[in-house]
């Protein structure tokens, strides 16, 4: 963010060093002045009266009286495990056999057919024959959990990884596929997981958006926002994108040439006054409290947004842990520190991408004709950062509650594609997931001899779903919004917990 | 996926399916039985069941095909447009067998044929006489028995709660009650309410200003704001008649349509772009946009508007503006890629339009009985599968707009350059034929050895892993810039010249004609190919629908047989049940109303979906007419008498006002369904009229939602309105009406986040400051300022819009370029018409934004805060102090929140 922008004067409210976040009643104290009566008491309204108010199954209108802020915190079903999700999404389609998931006999029938698994099918032109892995498995850590060159670092943190290999989806496509992983549904326009538990548990920090989302720094993921979209959701739920560069938010602040912060106070101001001199007309209306509300939550969020992405003050060992010192691995190393210092400001869920559609051969996951090129530049990029995140977290004793999950939209073939590459497989994919107070150093869950299909202990995007809520305290069955005559679910009607996950 | 053969046409020519080789193949068949003598064929036991099976779907209605009705021996004697179909005793000369046996044609049935003996058996029994033993078939004892049980067993599963619903009773016109109050007793509508808030021992609110009901009527109608001359007017307009003529005037007004027509487009889940992956552009989706907005504007009777959005191809009457209606059907999310190996996507397709239908025109959830019979409605499964039949035989198709003969001049011309076009490129082909095989050694070396050896193996000796590798890699063939550098200097130049005449020809090709985008009856698995639909060698897995005779399109004056539907018992394509014929909801239909109408213009086509709208809007239908007012009070007022417009079932909300509901609904019907009436008969009210501030305790703690009514209900505006408002106060709104969607500016990182499609990155300027029903809707990429205000998500139907307060929403009222700039012109606006008057200038950004002047403390408030900001900038040297503060003064205005209700 540029340097010479006059400073909000609320800026120092934002760092959260001590407490996980600010409350609103910490600001109220402590800012006092141009926060005048009625947004101060729907500013506490919002804390005191709807923190306890239960999760109810409203429709779109909200017409029920008292109209709550859509991001106030709600209470979880029962006690959670994790208070804040980071997913690391690795869009393209991340080839399992040749990362978390080896398999001898391709070595052994490299070459030769792949029978006896029915008809094969592939996404682009005719199936090949198997292919070995072009690179090298390793034993790692106490669990000896065995990880391929292509991750030394993750490899470095295995016990922490509770991997689970038998992931499987629906579709060979990656729209479809991103739709499936992050929404539960092969349509568009369904809410994504961000947003369900946004509207299941509000936002704990008023300050700062609820749902991040940081894709890749050339471009967004394959479907870009229906991704992160609220579907049928109001659309207070759907993910908030920061940016890589300029204010984290878009319209987070006037262009200079328009106004300045100070003037922009002072407008604030009078249109404080002005707004509750309207309200007194209204009284016991809810709504345009939380209007006026709103006004002074985005002047803090002007503050606080830039706070949360300013980076300054983190060590230099703190940026190496990230690999920011090093231009491949500073992209994503920014990503994922910044994901840290959201969910240490009390943002719910933050999601990130590395893979852009810009060019779909070399910018995402998507190894059809250059396997080795794309796989090893594209962990390269991830690798440092993503062990840096979870050795940061654990250190700051935030791994306890913060849950990380890594996966693509599907794995790949273990036959070759000209033997060059790999085609798409939603047969089968790999996923991990750590902290919670999740079983680190596990493996659940198996492939089929050659990685072609999901065989032992198949895990569905449903029951990541599922689990993934269990994990926030919320039951899956239960977290439901009435749309189109149907008590809606991210599960559908689907969904099992992975018992070793929620054990 | 290597089943589809290399060369289609060697393997068409074995089993003969091309229609004119499949004569040949019958002839030859026949040759040899002829001179067979036949047994005696009995009429019930031969005849009647390929009669019944194979004909009598065509020929066995009310209104045959070609006319011809085969149920009795008389129709058969009569005959049809051809005339006599039977000759007793003479099979040569009778219609029927020269067309089954196809030695003449059109060859029967279409779509198929009959087996051998099959037409041996109706051969000999023509020459035996052609004796029938029964009357009358396919109606007949069996078929009708059939019919019947079937029909009894549907109907058993609807039991009489079900059949008791509210929503499914015909609406009542109940009489007026009489009300005390003299002023609530005048019309039906206050007499109804006033009786109920008597009753809940509520007061209503008293009359609200003459300047907020100007501005309620506005925004409501126009979703515009009266100019501050208008309002003054009104204000002295001491007429009784004032109000009821201002609703009148507005009416009138082309806004109303871009109003009242974006509430429809929410409802027709409309977009300019397909979505998924590719977001496709929809180029001519706008002129339903369009098709809609005149609707409204030209108050079309809603039944017409009905019929004519679900089947204006099959009208009596067909026009340009009719054809542009059945963009209904299409404006929906569609992935517009490799559709053909995606036979899936067309059920999604068929899904979206059954519920998208059932949802808008009669509130019904009839998709959740897709793969079961619905959980709480009286919806069988079967009925989701008999309205799916009714759809089944849509197509896309993109309607020329333009006459016959423009038309035929056009693909004329066109196929006359294509002509021109083929050789040359055939040329290019030839002269780079030899180069080839270099080129693709050459783009072979990129491969490792263990593919470059696999492929310079010979063929006979590759093990079955090279074998895949090789087939694989010989798929790509050479590369084109590989090609080019191989020619030598003269090839090199005889290609540019021709690709030179080449694009010289393309160049006097025709630009194509206007187009609407529709749909038409036809059959699915004819249609041509789209994008990524081309067939290359291994790629996809195309559905084999084993059929070769008929048209994408029907053809004129030819019997056009629709593709089958199949109830898929779980939902899924793939598993196909029983075949299901087009029927209406069991719960609903009589039974015995028509389920194709065919347009009696002579254009060809099933006339289901027509059959389908004339059932929606029959007046004993109970549902659409009540819906359609539900969701126009719904508009009004914020939120319908049913709280869930689009949900009459039982798990949508029971209506607050029933009676009310079904007097307006019986209103609606005698108006000849006319919506303008039914905005006079809901404004033109007590309830409407009242003001929407009324402090009042007692009646704030028995109803602390207002569901009753007892005061007007204040509302923030649509994310679409609150930007047309601010280019209104500025002065800067485009009225241009109509034509291609403008895309509103955005951020270029905006735009990366979702390169697909289309999207023109503008600038701020008047050409983008058109009103906001004209912006782009992208599927994939919403314009942030909506997205944040609350922009339905046009994937699905949207009965009504969420209304959220979120701080992202201030940061865009308050940052983002567009309202400051307009918050500038504002502030001009305000400074030429009041002059240098502080106070003045208050009262006119009042006037223009707020159609009211300041209160005196809002005054002194403001005049106070122009003086602070004054010195403000005073203090920073900034230039025009006074004009900068009203600037200051001016964006605060377009953050009030009475500038972004309606109150």
């Amino acid at each position: 963010m540029p340097e010479n922008r006059e400073q909000n004067p609320l800026s120092r409210l934002c760092s959260g060093r001590k407490k996980r976040f600010m409350s609103r009643r910490d600001f109220l104290f402590e800012a006092g002045e141009g926060v005048s009566g009625v947004a101060l008491a729907a500013l506490m309204a919002q804390e005191g009266l709807l923190a306890a108010s239960p999760l109810s199954d409203g429709s779109a209108c909200g017409m029920s009286g008292e109209i709550q802020s859509p991001l106030a915190p709600r209470n979880s079903h029962f006690e959670p495990r994790a208070k804040a999700v980071i997913s690391l999404f690795m869009s393209g389609g991340v080839s399992h056999v040749d990362t978390f998931d080896p398999k001898p006999m391709l070595t052994k029938y490299h070459g030769q057919p792949l029978t006896g698994k029915g008809r094969v099918r592939v996404r682009q032109g005719y199936p090949g024959p198997l292919m070995k892995s072009p690179f090298e498995f390793k034993k790692h850590g106490q669990s000896g959990i065995e990880v391929s060159e292509l991750f030394p670092h993750i490899g470095g943190i295995v016990d922490d990884l509770a991997i689970i290999r038998s992931g499987k989806g629906r579709s060979n496509d990656h729209v479809v596929a991103h739709y499936e992983w992050n929404t539960g549904s092969l349509l568009m326009g369904f809410p994504s997981v961000g947003s369900w538990v946004t509207y299941g548990l509000g936002s704990e920090n008023q300050n700062l958006p609820g749902f991040v989302v940081v894709y890749d720094h050339r471009g967004g993921p394959f479907s870009g926002p229906a991704n992160w979209g609220a579907g049928f959701l109001p659309a207070a739920y759907q993910g908030t994108v920061f940016r890589s560069s300029g204010d984290p938010i878009l319209d987070l602040r006037p262009p200079e040439k328009y106004v300045s912060a100070e003037q922009q106070r002072s407008r604030l101001d009078h249109l404080a006054m002005l707004n509750e001199e309207h309200a007194k007309k209204y009284p016991g209306s809810s709504e345009l409290a939380a209007r006026i509300a709103s006004y002074e939550l985005a002047y803090r969020m002007q503050a606080c947004a830039p706070e949360a992405v300013d980076m300054s003050k983190e060590s230099e060992a703190t940026k190496r842990t990230y690999g920011m010192d090093d231009p491949t691995t500073e992209p994503f190393g920014k990503q994922c520190l910044l994901a840290r210092r959201l969910v240490e400001r009390g943002v719910r869920f933050v999601q990130l991408y590395n893979g852009a559609i810009v060019n779909q051969n070399t910018d995402t996951w998507d190894a059809h004709s250059n396997l080795v090129e794309n796989h090893t530049m594209h962990s390269r990029e991830v690798d440092k950062p993503i062990a840096g995140l979870i050795q940061d977290l654990k250190q700051r004793g935030m791994l306890d509650d913060t849950l990380v999950v890594w996966h693509s939209e599907f794995g790949r073939m273990p036959i070759s594609q000209r033997g060059v590459g790999r085609d798409h497989n939603p047969g089968a994919l790999t996923l991990w997931m750590a902290g919670a107070g999740i079983q680190g150093g596990q493996v659940i869950g198996s492939t089929d001899e050659f990685g072609y299909k999901a065989a032992e202990q198949v895990v569905t995007y449903y029951d990541v779903h599922a689990t993934l809520l269990h994990m926030l305290g919320l039951d899956h069955k239960k977290l439901t919004y009435f749309f189109n005559g149907r008590h809606m679910r991210l599960t559908d009607v689907h969904g099992e917990l992975i018992p070793q996950i929620v054990a | 996926m290597r089943s589809s053969p290399p060369d289609e046409g060697s393997e068409r020519r074995e089993s003969c399916p091309v229609f004119g080789l499949a004569i040949l193949c019958l002839l030859s068949v026949f040759a040899a039985p002829l001179m067979l003598t036949a047994a005696d064929v009995s009429f019930s036991n031969d005849v009647r069941p390929i009669l019944e099976q194979k004909c009598l779907e065509c020929h066995g209605t009310d209104t045959p095909m070609s006319n011809l009705d085969l149920r009795t021996r008389e129709g058969m004697l009569k005959g049809g447009v051809r005339g006599a179909a039977v000759i007793p005793g003479d099979s040569s000369e009778s219609r029927i067998y020269l067309q089954i046996s196809g030695m003449e044609g059109p060859v029967m049935p279409m779509g198929g044929a009959l087996s051998d003996d099959e037409i041996l058996t109706l051969k000999d029994w023509i020459d035996q006489g052609a004796r029938w033993d029964v009357d009358r078939i396919g109606e007949g004892a069996q078929s009708a028995k059939a019919a019947d049980t079937k029909a009894r067993e549907k109907s058993q599963k609807i039991s009489a709660d079900d059949r008791n619903w509210w929503a499914f009773q015909p609406p009542v016109r109940h009489a007026k009650p009489k009300v005390a109050d003299k002023r609530w007793n005048r019309n039906p509508v206050d007499a109804f309410i006033k009786a109920k808030l008597d009753e809940e021992g509520l007061v209503p609110a008293p009359r609200a200003d003459k300047r907020a009901l100007i501005r309620r009527a506005y925004l409501d109608l126009l979703g515009l704001l009266p100019s501050p001359s208008e309002v003054e007017a009104f204000v002295n307009d001491k007429s009784r008649n004032a109000f009821k003529n201002l609703v009148d005037r507005l009416l009138e007004s082309p806004r109303y349509g871009e109003r009242w027509g974006r509430h429809w487009l929410d409802v027709a889940r409309y977009a300019d772009s397909g979505g998924y992956e590719h977001d496709y552009d929809y180029p001519y989706a706008w002129r339903y946009r369009d098709y809609v907005i005149q609707a409204f504007n030209d108050d079309k009777p809603y039944d017409q508007f009905v019929r004519e959005q679900l089947a204006g191809d099959e009208l009596d009457e067909v026009t340009f503006e009719t054809l542009i209606a059945t963009g209904f059907n299409r404006v929906g999310p569609t992935v517009g890629f490799r559709e053909k190996d995606n036979p899936q996507y067309r059920y999604t397709y068929l899904d979206d339009m059954i519920g998208t239908t059932s949802r808008a025109f009669m509130g019904l959830t009839v998709n959740c009985a897709r793969c079961h019979d619905h959980k709480f409605d009286p919806i069988l499964q079967t009925d989701y599968y008999e309205m799916m039949a009714t759809f089944f035989s849509f197509v896309n198709y993109e309607y020329p707009l333009a006459s016959p003969e423009e038309v035929a001049a056009y693909e004329a011309r066109k196929s006359e350059m294509e002509e021109k076009i083929a050789p040359l490129k055939e040329r290019i082909s030839e002269i780079e034929a030899p180069y080839k095989d270099e080129a693709f050694e050459k783009r072979l070396k990129d491969f490792p050895e263990e593919i470059q050896h696999a492929v310079h193996t010979p063929e006979a000796e590759r093990t079955p892993g090279q074998k895949l590798l090789a087939e694989q890699v010989i798929t790509l063939r050479a590369r084109a810039e590989d090609v080019q550098e191989l020619l030598t200097e003269a090839d090199k130049e005889e290609v540019a010249k021709i690709k030179t005449e080449i694009e010289k020809l393309e160049k006097q090709t025709p630009e194509d004609l206007p187009r609407a985008m529709g749909i038409s009856d036809g059959d699915y698995r004819f249609a041509p190919d789209g994008r990524g639909d081309e067939k290359l060698p291994g790629k996809g897995d195309r559905e084999d629908f084993g059929v070769t005779e008929g048209s994408f399109l029907p053809v004129a004056g030819k019997p056009f047989v629709p593709p089958k539907a199949f109830l898929l018992p779980g939902g899924d394509y793939r598993t196909k049940g029983e075949e299901v014929q087009p029927g209406f909801l069991t719960v609903l239909a009589r039974g015995d109303e028509p389920t194709q109408i065919p347009p009696s213009s002579g254009r060809v086509s099933t006339g289901r979906r027509r059959a389908l709208a004339e059932w929606i809007i029959s007046e004993d239908h109970p549902l659409t007419a009540r819906v359609m007012v539900n969701r126009t009070w719904h508009f009004h007022f914020g939120r319908g008498i049913v709280t869930t417009p689009s949900n009459f079932g039982r798990t949508g909300q029971p209506p607050v006002y029933p009676k009310l509901l079904d007097w307006l609904t019986t209103e609606f019907v005698r108006s000849g369904w006319s919506i303008k009436a039914m905005h006079r008969s809901i404004m033109n009210t007590e309830a409407y009229q009242m003001a929407s501030s009324f402090p009042h305790e007692a009646n704030q703690k028995a109803d602390p939602s207002g569901k009753f009514l007892w005061r007007f209900p204040q509302r923030r505006l649509e994310a679409e309105t609150i930007r047309d408002l601010v280019l209104n106060v500025s002065g800067n709104l485009n009225f241009e009406a109509g034509g291609k969607p403008f895309f509103p500016p955005i951020p270029k990182s905006v735009r990366l986040s979702f390169n697909k499609g289309e999207w023109t990155l503008t600038e701020e300027g008047p050409d983008v400051w058109r009103r906001s029903v004209y912006s782009y809707w992208k599927r994939g990429l919403k314009y942030p300022m909506f997205e944040v205000f609350d922009q339905p998500d046009p994937n699905v139907t949207c009965e009504r819009r969420a209304s959220t307060t979120v701080p992202t929403q201030a940061l865009t009222l308050l940052n983002n370029e567009f309202f400051l700039l307009q918050a500038k012109h504002f502030a001009d606006r305000v400074a030429e018409k009041a002059g240098d008057d502080e106070k003045a200038r208050v009262g006119a950004a009042y006037a223009i934004a707020l159609s009211r002047p300041p209160t005196a403390k809002e005054l002194d408030m403001n005049l106070s805060f122009l003086a602070s900001q004054k010195r403000y900038h005073e203090g920073r040297d900034d230039e025009a102090p006074q004009l900068a503060a009203l600037v200051d003064l001016c964006d605060v205005v377009l953050n009030l929140s009475e500038f972004i209700y309606i109150n």
